[in-house]
This record gives C-alpha cells, structure tokens and sequence, in this order.
C-alpha cells in the first residue's frame, strides 16, 4: 500500500468570502418543499381582482352577472349600515358563527374520544364504523330534508346537520392518528413502566394531536362549506341565508358580500387552527 | 441472574411455519456484558423481544432474578435500534419518562436526567428536542432514558447498527465507560464481529432457521477497554485478529437451509 498524497485534500484554495462570497449551491428537492409562495400567491390575488376589474369595467360582462369591485365595496357598506332582511349584518354574521362554532365544539367533544376509542378498542371499532362509514360520505344536502323532519326548523336542524359534516373527519384523524403510532414507540414507554393509562396520557396522546388539527381543520372546511346548505332550512338569520336571499333577487353584489364575508371567516378559523399547530405540535413532521 | 431456559419461538407467517429459536439456554449473570452476534434472521431481536417481554415465547421460560418475565417492564431497560425518543418532550423529559411514570416529582426528575446526561456526554443538551440531536446523540439519549428507570439488565438491539464508523467507535467506548460505572448487566445484539468482540464479556454467536446458539466464547477486551486501554491497542493485540476471522469462519459456514414445514 502507498500513500499517494496526503496532503491534496488540504491544498485547495479555500474560496475568499468577500462582500459577494461564494456562490452556494443546494440540492434541488421533489416538490416546492419550503420555498416561499407568499409573493406569488400575492401576485396572483391582485391579476385576479386586476382581471375583475378589467372586465367589469369595459363592460365584457353585464353587472347583473358579475358585478364591479366598486359595487360589491359600496354593497357591503351599505349593508353593514343597514343590515339585510331586516337585521343587522352582525346578526347574520353571529347567528352562522354561532352555528358553525356550536358545531365545531359538540364535533370536536365527541369525535376525538370517539377516534381515540375506536383506534385503541376492537368493540368500539367494529360498532362505530358501520354507522360513520355510511353516512360521512353522504352529502350533507342529501340528508337535510331527513333533519328538518325530524328536527324541525329551528337552530337544532342546522347545528345538527354542520355537527354531522364536521364531526366524522375528526373522529376518523382521531383513530388515524392513534393507529399511526410507531409499535417501538409503544414498547418503549412500557419498558419504562407505563401503565395502560400513562401510555394513553403520555405517548398515544400527543402523538395524536398533529392529525386530530389536521381533521379540525377539514371539518372547519367542510363546516364552512356545509353551512350555506343548513341555512336553507326556514332561516331569517345567517350568512348563508343572505346569500341564499339575495340570489333570488339577482342581487349579485349581495351574493359577493356575503362569499366575501364567509372565506374571510374560514380563512380566519383555518389561520387560527393553523396557529394552534404551531403552539401544540412545534414538533410536527420532525419526529 | 437473567436465566434463560429451553427457549423457543415459533412465528407463522404466510401460511407457513418459522421456526425462530430453538431450545436455547442463556445464563447472564450480574456484571456481564453479553453480546449476541449474528446475520438477520437468526433469531438475536427474537431473543431479545422474549426477554423485554414484548413477545411470548412458545416454549421454555424466562426468569429475572426468580421471577419469571411476562410483559414488559422498568426492571429491563431496552435501547431500541430505532430512535423512539418523543418529538413532543424536550431531553431531559425523555430520559425522565420513565421516571415520570414512576410519579417522581418534576424537580426530581430533572436532577436525576441532569446526572445521567453527564453520563452519556450530554451535560448541556436537557433543554434541546430531538430533532436538534445527531443520530449518535439520540443514542445517547436513549441509554440515559434506559439507565433512568434503575433497571436490572439494559438490552440493546443494534443499537449503534445506523450510526457511520467514527461515531459508532465513540459510542462503543462510552457504552463501556457506562457498563463499568453502573455494574449493569447488558445483553447486546450486533451483526459485527468486531463490535461484539470488542464490548462482550461474553459472545455467542447464533445462526439462522432454527435460530440457535452454535458457539459461544468469553472475551476480555471489554475489561481491558474499561481499564482505560484504546479501542485501537485492542484491534492490535494479538488474540483479537485471530478470533475475529474464527468467528467469521463460523458465521460464514453457511448452515443447511431447512424450511419447516407447516
């Protein structure tokens, strides 16, 4: 065996770092895998408004369609001076807020025992699988008429139905989020003497929570979503029933209030959840 | 003592019967450093699930001093191959889990996981999450979490099996450091020779379908290396390179693969 060179490894010029420094590379990875899209998604926000504007304003659609920016602003102002369907718009805003928030609270108290039950216990499983597995593909409307029968018209039917569209994401992340427990994970913690309980509160627990936000935050969605479907029912309040209203008076500029108003409202609830991630789960994804 | 009495394990797969380990007797008594070395498949994370008592075992018994093991417990530390530390706890927290457990009160807890992440080289590290970590200090970490619960063997499947070589020799010195401080009893797997050679106080090497013991050896590099004797005067001395290539001539003797029929 021969050395060949020690030192060649040592003797290459070590690149200045000057004001510029070196040029630095990195691997490019699958996907956008943390690159900023802030600035693009921005860009795109504004050519849209640009493009409404622009074809609203040189009248390539008729307002009764799509109405102007102007229009929706001047719109809203006027309905939140003076309310719409005789109410206050706060009122419509609070009643759908209400609903959705009733929902989302029953939804999460039930379906996240529910999942952690049904990931952790055969019986439990095999009992309530049939019933959600039926029904949670369904779509919410198909099954409106079977709650106002039921339930009636009042605010009960509505919590209900947006109770039932939220409540199954949760309770199936809740389960997901139990079964995806490494089994190493599990024999670790009883090497280290946890009892049945301690291995719920300590291991199975926390190690749920990233996909029980993740299905909160699908419900939130799907809440959002479904809401407009529970306000049909013999409403007078709700956002849902404003927009409802104001479609059968072509009052389109309405309609865009009230669309405006409903994604600012999921955007918030998905941001806060999205917040709640951040301050429950800093560990997500890096364990 | 750790005894170990006509062990089998029979797993069923595919239709099929696999035979796992096959009547095997292990004694490991107080101070031993016992290293199971073999290729995959011959039955050494069997043996050692059978002694966490994560598994069952079809045939014979497993006693910890008297007591005969069923399920999992403090009283034998593991150290997995894997990294199971929790993402959600911080250092110390994961090496006081099992103390946490137990009921020690916060403060407690935090003293004692100080005093064993000294032990493992940590002293600084009790505040940092997993994630920050190397694999190597990860391992560590676990050994400390390991040590917390005061067990009576701690058992280590590959533990050092995915670190790179330079690490691996680091942590092979200070598991020896930690095995001559605390007088643990350790059962060690590993697939390389030089590993068990150089950690074992005593070796048995084991050979695939049916898994079983075909030699067993005592060794005192480990000794010597606790003395303060460099991992590298141990690769040179002169008993270490034959028995190494012994040991690779046995491992290499490729056993009469028998399939056991169902």
């Amino acid at each position: 065996m021969t050395v060949i060179d020690k030192l060649a490894a040592f003797e290459g010029e070590v690149p200045s770092s000057g004001a510029t420094g070196p040029r630095t590379v990195r691997m490019p990875a699958f996907g956008i895998s943390g690159q900023p899209t802030t600035l693009i998604s921005l860009v795109t926000a504004s050519l849209l408004v640009g493009a409404w504007w622009f074809v609203t304003e040189y009248g390539l659609v008729s307002s009764l369609f799509l109405p102007r920016p102007a229009e929706v602003l001047h719109q809203f102002v006027v309905v939140a001076r003076d309310g719409y369907a005789g109410a206050p718009l706060i009122d419509h805003v609070g009643a759908s807020l209400f609903r959705i928030g009733l929902a989302a609270a029953l939804a999460i108290l039930a379906g996240i025992p529910l999942g952690l039950l049904m990931g952790l216990n055969r019986f439990a499983k095999g009992i309530l699988d049939t019933p959600i597995e039926f029904y949670w593909p369904l779509p919410p409307l198909s099954y409106l008429p079977l709650m106002i029968i039921w339930l009636g018209i009042g605010e009960t039917s509505k919590v209900t139905l947006l109770f039932l569209a939220m409540f199954a994401p949760i309770c199936l992340a809740a389960q997901s989020g139990v079964r995806s427990l490494p089994v190493e994970r599990a024999q670790a913690a009883r090497t280290l003497g946890a009892t049945r309980l301690q291995l719920f509160a300590h291991i199975v627990l926390p190690g749920a929570l990233p996909e029980i936000l993740t299905g909160i935050r699908i419900a939130l969605g799907v809440g959002w979503g479904t809401l407009v479907a529970a306000e049909l029912i013999a409403s007078t309040r709700g956002i849902g029933f404003l927009i409802m209203s104001a479609a059968q008076f072509l009052a389109t500029d309405v309609v865009f209030v009230g669309i405006a108003i409903i994604s600012v409202c999921a955007f918030s609830f998905a941001h806060a959840v999205r917040l709640a991630e951040r301050l429950l789960v800093p560990w997500r994804g890096r364990g | 003592m750790l005894k170990i009495e006509n062990a089998s394990v029979f797993f069923e797969g595919r239709g099929r019967i696999v035979h796992a380990l096959d009547r095997l007797n292990l004694d490991i008594a107080d101070g031993d450093f016992v290293v199971a070395l073999g290729t995959s498949g011959c039955g050494k994370s069997t043996l050692l699930n059978a002694i966490a008592g994560f598994l069952p075992l079809s045939e014979g018994r497993i006693t910890l001093d008297g007591r005969a093991i069923a399920g999992p417990g403090a009283d034998r530390g593991v150290v997995f191959q894997k990294d199971t530390l929790m993402p959600w706890l911080d250092v110390a927290d994961n090496v006081a889990l099992g103390l946490r457990f137990a009921g020690l009160a916060r403060k407690a807890r935090r003293e004692k996981a100080e005093g064993l992440l000294d032990l493992v080289g940590l002293r600084d590290f009790g505040r940092s999450f997993p994630h920050e970590l190397s694999g190597g200090m990860r391992q560590r970490v676990g050994i400390a979490r390991a040590l917390a619960t005061d067990p009576d063997i701690l058992l280590m499947d590959e533990p050092f099996g995915a670190l790179d070589s330079m690490t691996r020799e680091q942590m092979q010195q200070l598991l020896v450091d930690v095995w001559h401080r605390t007088g643990k009893r350790i059962f060690f797997i590993t697939h390389s020779i030089e590993e068990a050679l150089v950690l074992g106080t005593h070796i048995i090497v084991m050979s695939p379908r049916p898994g079983r013991i075909v030699a067993r050896y005592r060794a005192d590099f480990v000794r010597r290396l606790a003395e303060g004797a460099s991992l590298k005067e141990i690769r040179l001395s002169d008993s270490f390179g034959p028995l190494r290539e012994e040991i690779r001539d046995i491992l290499h003797r490729d056993p009469e693969p028998k399939e056991e029929a169902a």
